[in-house]
């Protein structure tokens, strides 16, 4: 494995994939295909956005994709381990070792500091890891002064911060993010998307989130759209507005759900606060 | 009205939902109940058992003749009385109104097998008397054989002869104490029974009993009347009062029979009862914290739930009785699963005592309405009163906390609480050494007082507990280093509140193991070296009864001893019984009030006893003089020179001058008499030990040897070395502390089912954070790790305290309880160490389950929890 440090670097082949992804939940009546056959390769060394309207299977495809939970039929690969060959202990110890994650909210544990909570997963594993490298990214994320705190006593933004932090640790060859900044303001959202967005461009990192925020997704290198548990688009180099513009399309295309055009209305409103 | 019926619809709802949240609490209750009402069912069966076979055995007689005063000394509880001229039963037989009278002769008799060994014993009397012809007289009837009619036959009872695999036919000998060869004609019941209670009794003829049980023929221990047809009881005994000597009294049959049953019921029984009654109560109060915990964790995870109630509308007091409504249910049921487990338990114990042969009376079960309410309200009033301090913080909850975060709680370790805590400890601590070791010299050692200082050092105990459990966990948990140790030390650190009350009741638990453990220890200890310091001989002839106690040794074994060759001295002590009057009247009027006396030649006791430092001179007591501990002359003021009053069982007074007061009473007794002096007062011939010393040269093998080819002449007594002779002493401490662990595996399972009701409860609120640590990387054997870790960090804070409390406390109740001020206190360390692995395995025991549930949690739901 490769590790580049410091400098922008690319790396071909992609750090996570999935093929032919098909997941069903439920059967006969109550079936629901949350994946529907879906095939996308996220590349090292880069940052990728997975949009779409509620219940169009991007949480279901980050879970497959990161080991959490298992597809119906198709493959998904961290590298080139293929998770569904493996137990519960090895995929257990594949997202301790290789896979980095910060979750919505309660990514952290109440009873550990913040420098415990950052070391976790190498605690976890009995591995020192790297003292140069988490004492980097201390500073990178800005909690130098906090280490000591516990979860409870930071503000929302910090928590998320921590939690980037704890992801980036291990130096996974991917981190999955999903709705990171969904509980934070517009500001320390920003913070912490900014943080995701430099930790691949300056430190070379690999980061796959999902997330229902235009805005969000502006700040990562490519946006797959997924709908109806199919990959329906992709955009490179996205912006706000252009991403907006093709979420509108679905609503175009037939409103899925009250709530999906209503957050896509809430989006716009933070896009040009008054 | 409408109002209580929504709380109770709430509360069914939530038992129905959270059914395996309460079953920590539904077996806290359903075991104490169970046990409680066991033990009251199985005393009443008992009693009444006991009761109808004494009526059985001794309705016909209709008055007793005998001694109208007795001697009872301290700790025995069958007292003395003066014997009766057997002429007397032939005058009352000649009286209008009596149908027969027949003398009863009874003492020690203990009885032999085929192989020489004791039968019964260890306990219960071993007695032999009279055969006794009229049947209606005679408590025994004949079952099998016939009655003995010429010397050396006898008659015993079933379960004498199924102990020692005796039948009608075989030869073997009764110590009486002297040793007397016996064929047996005849095997007796006892109201039906198999005998009373254990005791063994072997009949022989009136005059084999009068030769060998009495001092002197001519007496009977009392005079057994049948009234003749249409004569009360009240009548005959009316009849026979003016016909009889002074010191004699005449009493209805009834009265004797409800003194045998008092006797059983009132001393055996009780005792029993009250014991388990004590252990019932240890598991109640273990049950208590267990199920304070778990309606404090369901209260606080509903905190949501009960601030959206309050929000919307709901009172107080209809949350207050929801919670308590909840309480109520799982009491209710429990206690009735409990009552039907209680009915189980003495079932089945009638069932298994005759199988480990102690007789238990047949009858049916007696359940008195008492024995069903008294553990029924016990255990519905123990679970309510738990739930109260919970109920009344789920009333508290504030609408707002609806939309709050649910914090950690870190309460429990307020200064107010430490402030509490330490007063307490300061005056639990200070009342129970000051009960123990009281200051100033005269002043004695208190039981209540200590037992007083040890509820309040409890209650301490209790309040420190979350305190304590801070800085306890940190501790005991220092030496994990790993992961998941460091996780579930912080996970026990997070309530200490609840890491306390979870703790405490295994506490509890191994406190009182602890405590019985330590006494128990210390007891040995100081009957070692009690005879260590007391015994200067090298080998004692004795017959080893229950406690520190000796059975009845013939007198000829002393003096055949001193002839043999090996043996330089041989002493036999005697025992006697008399009232020492201390000087005003008080003991004039009651019954009891006896001391033992020590009977043997004063002069050569030095000889093989120590006696310590010894005021005056041992020789020439003669028939007036008397030795006197030291204690007990400190008690009456006597000095060398002083003048003790006694009365002995028939009746006599006497004034004795003390003529030494010696320092050591351990072996020697308090009052030592020479065999002239007793010799008018005597019931009969016996000694209780032979003290053996060697001439020098002769190995202790040898000797021994030698002494008991004497002793095999003599009903084969034991032959004990110093070391076999302070074992055997507290033989019965082991004895009793295998029962008291037994009892105390209740507490201790019940403390066990609240850790496991704890961490399961924890589990299923930290079902989130256990979500975050799988995705994260923690593997489910490090999962299970944690939860196990955190549980045996709780269950070894509750150990370590229950051992400190433990030891603290029978510490004291070793000093309270030893007046002489000489006792050893033992901490026993191999048994110590044992308790506390045992309860720290029991730590990871209790998170078996909790931890594979918390393993089998599917990752994805576990942070989709909402």
């Amino acid at each position: 494995m490769t590790h580049a440090t410091g400098t922008a670097s690319v790396i071909t082949g992609a750090a996570a994939r999935v093929v032919d992804a098909v997941k069903v939940y439920g059967s006969g009546d109550t079936e629901v295909r949350a994946l529907d056959g879906v095939g996308v390769a996220f590349p090292a060394g880069r940052f990728t956005a997975i949009m779409g309207p509620s219940g169009s299977g991007k949480s279901t495809l980050m879970h497959c994709a990161a080991g959490l939970d298992t597809l119906t039929s198709g493959a998904a690969f961290i590298g080139d381990t293929e998770l569904g060959a493996l137990g519960d202990k090895r995929l257990t110890m594949l997202r301790r070792d290789r896979i980095g994650f910060v979750f919505q909210a309660f990514n952290l544990l109440p009873t550990l500091t913040v420098a415990e909570n950052i070391t976790l997963p190498m605690d976890l594993a009995g591995r020192r890891g790297d003292p140069a490298w988490t004492d980097s990214l201390i500073d990178v994320v800005g909690l130098r002064d906090r280490l000591h705190h516990r979860p409870a006593e930071l503000s929302g933004g910090q928590q998320q911060r921590v939690a980037v932090a704890r992801a980036f640790a291990g130096r996974p060859d991917v981190v999955f993010a999903d709705e990171p900044t969904g509980n934070l303001d517009s500001r320390s959202g920003a913070e912490v998307l900014g943080l995701l967005a430099d930790t691949v461009r300056e430190l070379g990192r690999t980061v796959v989130m999902v997330t229902h925020d235009p805005v969000a997704a502006a700040y990562a290198d490519e946006v797959v759209f997924l709908a109806d548990g199919r990959l329906v688009d992709r955009m490179e180099a996205p912006t706000a507005d252009r991403v907006l513009d093709r979420m509108q399309r679905f609503v175009g295309e037939g409103p899925r759900s009250p709530r999906t055009a209503r957050s896509l209305n809430d989006t716009a409103e933070r896009k040009n606060p008054s | 009205m409408s109002g209580t019926r929504a709380s109770l619809r709430l509360s069914m709802a939530g038992l129905r939902t959270h059914k395996r949240r309460f079953a920590g609490t539904f077996f806290a209750v359903l075991l104490g109940v169970a046990f409680l009402g066991g033990t009251l069912v199985m005393g009443d069966t008992l009693r009444s058992s006991f009761d109808a076979m004494f009526g059985r055995a001794t309705g016909g007689t209709d008055a007793v003749v005998r001694g109208d005063d007795m001697i009872t000394t301290p700790g025995e509880s069958f007292g003395t009385r003066r014997s009766v001229p057997t002429r007397l039963a032939d005058e009352i037989d000649r009286m209008p109104g009596v149908a027969a009278a027949e003398p009863r002769i009874e003492g020690p008799g203990q009885l032999l097998d085929e192989d020489g060994e004791p039968v019964g014993g260890g306990g219960p009397p071993t007695l032999a008397g009279n055969w006794i012809a009229d049947k209606d007289l005679n408590s025994y009837q004949i079952a099998e054989g016939r009655a003995p009619e010429r010397s050396g036959e006898a008659v015993v009872n079933r379960g004498a002869a199924k102990a020692g695999g005796l039948d009608i036919g075989d030869t073997t000998t009764v110590r009486t104490p002297d040793p007397l060869k016996v064929t047996i004609v005849g095997i007796s019941t006892f109201g039906g029974e198999d005998a009373m209670g254990q005791t063994t009794f072997t009949a022989l003829t009136r005059a084999d009993a009068e030769k060998h049980l009495t001092a002197e023929p001519g007496r009977a221990t009392s005079i057994q009347v049948r009234a003749g047809p249409g004569e009360s009881q009240e009548e005959l005994v009316k009849t026979l009062t003016p016909a009889l000597p002074e010191g004699i009294e005449a009493v209805t049959g009834q009265e004797v029979t409800e003194e045998n049953q008092d006797q059983i019921a009132g001393q055996f029984l009780s005792g029993f009862t009250a014991g388990l009654l004590g252990f019932a109560g240890v598991a109640m109060l273990v049950a208590t914290f267990s199920i304070y915990n778990t309606f404090a964790i369901v209260v606080a995870q509903r905190t949501r739930d009960n601030a959206l109630l309050r929000a919307i509308g709901a009172t107080r007091r209809q949350i207050v009785g929801q919670t308590l409504a909840e309480a109520l249910v799982v009491a209710v049921v429990a206690s009735l699963a409990g009552l039907a487990g209680g009915l189980g338990i003495a079932a089945g114990l009638q069932a298994l005592f005759p199988a480990v042969g102690f007789p238990f009376p047949d009858g049916d079960l007696v359940v008195s309405g008492l024995s069903l309410a008294l553990p029924f309200a016990t255990g519905v009033l123990v679970c309510l009163a738990s739930a109260l301090a919970p109920a009344i913080r789920a009333g508290r909850t504030a609408p707002l906390a609806a939309l709050r975060e649910t914090a950690v709680d870190g309460s429990g370790s307020s200064r107010v609480r430490a402030l509490t805590g330490g007063l307490l400890i300061a005056a639990g601590a200070g009342l129970t050494v000051y009960g123990a070791v009281p200051g100033g010299d005269s002043a004695d050692p208190s039981v209540t007082l200590t037992v007083a200082g040890a509820v309040v050092t409890l209650a301490a105990f209790v309040v420190l507990g979350p305190v304590a459990s801070a800085y306890a966990v940190r501790i005991l948990g220092a030496p994990l280093r790993r992961m998941n140790g460091r996780l579930a030390r912080r996970n026990a650190l997070r309530s200490p509140k609840r890491t306390a009350a979870t703790a405490t009741a295994l506490m509890i638990g191994v406190a009182v193991v602890s405590l019985f453990t330590v006494f128990g220890a210390s007891l040995k200890s100081t009957m070692d070296q009690t005879v260590s310091r007391a015994f200067a001989g090298d080998v004692a002839v004795r017959v080893p009864a229950f406690g520190p106690e000796s059975g009845a040794l013939s007198p000829k074994v002393a003096p055949a001893v001193a002839k043999l060759p090996e043996v330089e001295h041989a002493l036999g002590l005697g025992t006697g019984v008399a009232r020492v009057d201390d000087g005003g009247t008080a003991h004039a009027e009651g019954n009891g009030g006896g001391r033992a006396l020590t009977v043997t030649d004063p002069e050569r006791m030095g000889d093989v006893l120590d006696l310590g430092a010894v005021e005056g001179s041992l020789t020439g007591l003669g028939t007036t003089g008397v030795a006197v501990s030291q204690s007990e002359a400190d008690d009456h003021g006597w000095q060398v020179g002083s003048t003790a009053r006694f009365t002995f069982t028939d009746g006599e007074k006497q004034p004795f001058t003390v003529r030494a007061v010696y320092d050591r009473a351990d072996l020697a007794g308090d009052y030592v008499l020479t065999r002239e002096a007793w010799q008018p007062h005597r019931m009969q011939d016996s000694d209780s030990l032979v003290a053996v010393a060697f001439r020098d040269g002769v190995s202790e093998a040898d000797g021994k040897a030698a002494v008991e080819g004497v002793a095999e002449r003599y009903g084969n007594p034991e032959v004990q070395t110093r070391d076999e002779f302070a074992e055997s002493s507290a033989a019965g401490v082991d004895m009793m502390l295998t029962l008291v662990y037994a009892m105390l595996a209740l507490a201790v399972l019940i403390a066990l089912l609240g850790i496991a009701n704890t961490l399961t409860l924890a589990v299923h609120e930290r079902t989130r954070e256990l979500g975050l640590l799988r995705a994260v990387g923690q593997t489910r054997a490090q999962l299970r790790a944690m939860v196990r870790w955190e549980s045996v960090l709780v269950a070894a804070f509750g150990t370590v305290g229950g051992l400190t409390l433990g030891a603290f406390l029978g510490w004291a109740m070793t000093r309270a309880t030893d007046s002489s001020g000489d006792g050893v206190f033992t901490v026993p360390p191999v048994q110590l160490s044992i308790v506390a692995l045992v309860g720290i395995t029991a730590g990871a025991l209790a998170a078996w389950r909790p931890s594979r549930r918390a393993a089998r949690l599917d990752v994805l739901g576990a942070i989709a929890t909402e």
